[in-house]
């Protein structure tokens, strides 16, 4: 009965989704109030009405009615409680429907906070959000149905869920990526509202910029939370795989960030406008098309869906018609506006058209080597394949000019920047981040002209340069403590963000350049010695969890013979799904981690064992983890918050 | 000209429309093989059933012949033992290239020729016996030789031992009759 | 320099007490096999390298990639060998040629078209002159939002 309400729920949700993307939209161009106010109810409706059909559903999956077909595929009985509730979205069916939700819920918090909005251009934000849940819902409902029963046959146990899902990782990793993802339907709304009305100026880039602020924030946790459990799952020791999937939410992201940053320019100085409309219609484009490749199966990768080419055909056409219409929009309409303002070569608004440049490059190139395979093969010249060599390669290069400009950009002024007053002081940070980086690496290792020198002085100078802007700024306030609470919280996310970005690029030469892996053999008793440490093996038993078995191995870990902790590695086999996981032990400081996971067994009562030492790699988590509260304390900023004296004076009384 | 710049991006995304278009209808796992064209690599595998009967691509040369790599142990195969049966009925030479699996010392009992020759005889009377002979690729380095990723995959050797096809995946009457059969054909005539 | 190899072996040394599975004679050996095993691709599986897969075919291209490097071979040797049999597909890296060149020289072109953009459009800006200054201060910006709101629909 629940189930079947879930679907109703869905179907209601549909009908309310066609109405939202034709009635305020009709509203708008007829001048007919009443129509433009029906879009906010509409949309609370929609997001109500797709949050019960994903109740529904994790109800469904709670009580292990493998009459649903979703759920005798991906579910067990013996799966434990909150694996089952992950388990309504690890499929293909169950992550549409999240998708579903969270666009609604994008909806519904747009129709929220945008009071201060002209109603004409919030009904028709709203419209075109509507048109895409519109079409979400039903792909959800007539191409991937997640409450298709398979009645009268049906089996009485599931097929448990993947065990590769089976983590904490993932209970956070979609929900978080898929808010970042369709967070840009919010600034792609904007754009075509915009478009429509042929109105773009400071107010319109201000309205949109929390709102690509908060996708951004969420697109940035949900990669790095994907990257930590791949990193603790997958049993290799990787972080970033380069695989399409990945690749998928990292275009979207490249050209977020890039948007972020040129929104700036469009609030600040109303210049850059066409680019920035670009830009918002690009990192949703770039969003479709990711979940087209995830979803499609036209490229090959380790974590897609279960494919069928009728999805891919919709999810096609459903992109000609979002994409191809905006873009058409789009040509039609831009080359009329112009911008006004005028700058200097040197001033901050060329140092973010460089940025821009750089993140737009990086995006291309992510693009050509996800899909070139693809092109390659269509156009009848073989098998190709793209992965890690190439990408190493470009990014390396394409890392040291951005980090470059990245350390010299706050210091910028707008309009147009003298050299002269900067030669000091980031002649002052440089030598700083010399110091530091030559101190850093000879207290750990030996200093050698290698990538973590480089990883490590790019990483210091932009650090380094973003704290000590944001000093100067303050003592322009009088002295620290007086300006600390005048300066914007925007400046600070911005200081915290790269902050961020420069511990990323330090882990990332750290893990790459310093990474001691071995493959051993041990017994019961033996020591390896990687890297300083010895790895003791203490034991080696026979596990049973609920839904799995397995071996489990502890080892202790020495270093200059004192204890330094205790390691437990599995290697599960799940036997619903019949596959072999290795679950890793993981002792993680921010200086390293340590890292095994437990292999085959070898003749002779023998265990292999793959043992890491990755020094710097919580760095590369932590980076993210710093860029997003910096969007975090962007978005706190007071500028985009509603005055307070604006509020109705009947809502007090209701 | 500043007017055609603005309809750039659209441009752009049409064309990658056209590309995912095409993409949706091919096969992204099917890849060419390096292998065609070039002469069978040298080797000297035993024969699964007489061990001391040594086979080299020599002697396998002056008939054009289908060389299946295969193994017991793999349900594609045994499916498509019965259809290769029936191509052999209709004078095709069917040559076998058994794709031992490693084993894992600490699970599977070793290596036991006669229990292998018993396996294979059990299934081929099962399901029939495309095969004019089997060799036994024991640590795969034929397999790898000729760039064999798994079992079932077939080759179509002509007289002269050159790699005339490499097909990946099962035989059935379709994939013969569109892919294989016509290069067989054009093979066999000399 | 001795001393400090001597100090080197000494910190990445894997204790005699236990052997590793696969033994190297240098470690720029051990280096180049997991370089390489990481930059080969599994032919049978999704999307996975020779180093992370434990299909039958991956295992045997470890083995194989570990005895030619163990004969001497070098990495372009190597790598040669498996393109041999297996194609270009087995390589993460494509060979340059007049069609995969266009991967390095888009961005290359679209890096250079995107400056030179910025440059012009930046040079058009000052010849022209007469267009009055836009500047919306943050103050400015804020009247004129809250000029927005007041104008009620």
């Amino acid at each position: 009965m629940i189930v079947e309400a879930g679907q109703l729920a869905l179907t209601f949700a549909f009908a309310l989704s066609l109405l939202l993307s034709t009635v305020p939209l009709y509203g708008s161009f007829t001048a007919n109030q009443r129509l433009l106010l029906l879009a906010k109810p509409l949309a609370f409706g929609l997001f109500i009405f797709s949050a019960v059909a994903m109740a529904a559903l994790i109800y469904a999956f709670c009580t292990s009615d493998f009459t649903v077909i979703n759920v005798a595929q991906n579910s067990s009985s013996t799966l434990p409680w909150y694996y089952q509730i992950t388990a309504s979205f690890g499929s293909h069916e169950g992550s549409m429907l999240l998708w579903v939700l969270m666009l609604c819920g994008w909806t519904a918090l747009v129709a929220q906070f945008s009071k201060a909005l002209p109603l004409l251009l919030q009904g028709r934000i709203l419209g075109i959000l509507g048109l895409i849940s519109a079409g979400f819902i039903a792909f959800s409902l007539f191409m991937s149905n997640p409450f298709a029963r398979s009645l009268p046959f049906y089996p009485v146990e599931g097929r448990d869920l993947n065990p590769l899902l089976q983590d904490f990782g993932m209970i956070m990793h979609p929900p978080t990526l898929y808010m970042g993802y369709v967070g840009f339907a919010v600034a792609f709304a904007f754009a075509i509202a915009a478009l429509m009305g042929g109105r773009f100026d400071s107010v319109w880039a201000r309205w949109v910029r929390p709102w690509a602020l908060a996708a951004w924030l969420f697109l940035t946790l949900g990669i790095m939370l994907g990257s930590w459990w791949a990193y603790n799952e997958l049993g290799w020791g990787g972080w970033w795989f380069w695989d399409p999937v990945e690749n998928a939410s990292f275009m979207p992201w490249l050209a977020g960030t890039a948007l972020i940053h040129s929104l700036a320019v469009t609030e600040k100085r109303g210049t850059f406008k066409s680019w920035t409309v670009l830009l918002a219609l690009s990192a949703f484009a770039l969003s479709l098309v990711g979940a087209f490749l995830v979803r499609s199966g036209v490229l090959v990768s380790v974590h897609s869906f279960a494919t069928d080419p009728g999805r891919g055909l919709y999810l096609l056409a459903f992109l000609l018609v979002v994409i191809g219409g905006s873009l058409l929009l789009y040509g039609s309409r831009m080359n009329s506006v112009r911008s006004q303002a005028r700058y200097q070569l040197f001033s901050r608004e060329m140092l973010l058209w460089g940025n821009n440049i750089f993140l737009l490059t990086a995006c291309l190139i992510v693009f050509l080597g996800t899909l070139f395979p693809l092109f390659h093969k269509e156009l009848g010249l073989g098998s190709i394949s793209i992965g890690e060599p190439f990408f190493n390669q470009m990014f390396y290069y394409l890392t040291i000019p951005f980090a470059l400009l990245l350390g010299l950009g706050p210091w910028v002024r707008w309009k147009q920047q003298q050299v002269m007053p900067l030669i000091r002081p980031l002649a002052m940070v440089a030598v700083a981040a010399l110091i530091v980086s030559l101190g850093v690496l000879a207290s750990m290792q030996s200093v050698q002209a290698n990538l973590a020198l480089l990883g490590m002085l790019l990483g210091a100078w932009v650090g380094i340069s973003a704290l000590a802007e944001v000093m100067l700024r303050l003592r322009q306030f009088g002295s620290i403590s007086k300006g600390i609470t005048k300066l914007n919280a925007s400046h600070y996310g911005m200081t915290l963000a790269h902050i961020g970005f420069a511990v990323l690029v330090i882990g990332v030469a750290m893990t790459k350049t310093y990474t001691t892996e071995r493959d051993v053999r041990m017994q019961q008793g033996d020591v390896a010695t990687v890297a300083d440490y010895e790895f003791t093996l203490t034991e080696v038993y026979e596990l049973n969890g609920p839904n799995y078995g397995g071996q489990a191995a502890e080892l202790d870990v020495r270093k200059d013979g004192q204890f330094v902790t205790h390691l437990h590695a599995e290697k599960r086999f799940y036997r619903i799904q019949r596959t072999i996981m290795t679950e890793s032990a993981v002792h993680a400081r921010l200086s390293r981690d340590l890292y095994v996971s437990l292999g085959e067994e070898l003749p002779g009562d023998a265990w292999a064992l793959r043992i890491h030492v990755k020094p710097f790699v919580r760095w590369i988590w932590l980076g993210g983890v710093l860029m997003a509260l910096g969007a975090l304390l962007a978005l706190c900023d007071k500028r985009y918050r509603r005055k307070q004296t604006q509020r109705e004076p009947g809502a007090e009384h209701a | 000209m500043r007017k055609v710049l603005y309809y750039l991006p659209l441009f752009a995304f049409l064309a990658l429309a056209l590309f995912l278009l095409s993409g949706l209808f091919s096969d992204p796992r099917e890849r060419d093989s390096a292998s065609l064209n070039k002469a069978l690599p040298e080797f000297a595998l035993a024969d699964v059933m007489q061990p001391d009967k040594i086979w080299t691509p020599s002697e396998l040369k002056g008939e054009t012949y289908l060389l299946n790599v295969w193994g017991t142990w793999c349900p594609t195969c045994n499916a498509e033992l019965g259809y290769l049966t029936e191509l052999r009925q209709q004078g095709v030479k069917i040559v076998g290239l058994y794709y031992e699996l490693p084993r894992d010392p600490a699970f599977d009992a070793p290596f036991i020729l006669a229990e292998l020759q018993k396996d294979v005889q059990q299934k081929l009377q099962q399901q029939g016996d495309p095969y004019q002979f089997n060799m036994l690729d024991i640590d795969r380095s034929l397999s790898l030789d000729l760039g064999v990723s798994g079992a079932p995959e077939t080759f179509i050797v002509d007289a002269d031992g050159i790699i005339r096809a490499h097909h990946i995946g099962d035989i059935n009457p379709l994939v013969w009759r569109s892919k294989l059969a016509p290069i067989y054909q054009e093979w066999r005539k000399p | 320099m001795s001393r400090l190899a001597c100090l080197l072996i000494l910190l990445f040394s894997v204790n005699a007490l236990c052997q590793e599975v696969l033994s190297f004679d240098t470690d720029a050996q051990r280096q180049l096999y997991q370089d390489l095993t990481a930059e080969l691709r599994c032919p049978q599986c999704q999307n996975q390298n020779i180093a992370d897969s434990n299909a039958v075919v991956a295992v045997d291209m470890r083995q194989k990639t570990y005895q030619l490097i163990r004969e001497g071979q070098d990495r372009q040797q190597v790598v040669d060998y498996m393109i041999n049999r297996y194609g270009d597909f087995v390589h993460y890296l494509p060979p340059v040629n007049r069609y995969t060149l266009w991967l390095w020289l888009l961005p290359l072109l679209m890096l250079l078209a995107l400056f030179a953009t910025g440059v012009y459009r930046r040079s058009r800006q000052t010849s022209a002159l007469e267009t009055p200054e836009v500047n919306t201060s943050a103050v400015e910006l804020d009247q004129l939002i809250a000029r927005y709101r007041s104008k009620k629909p």
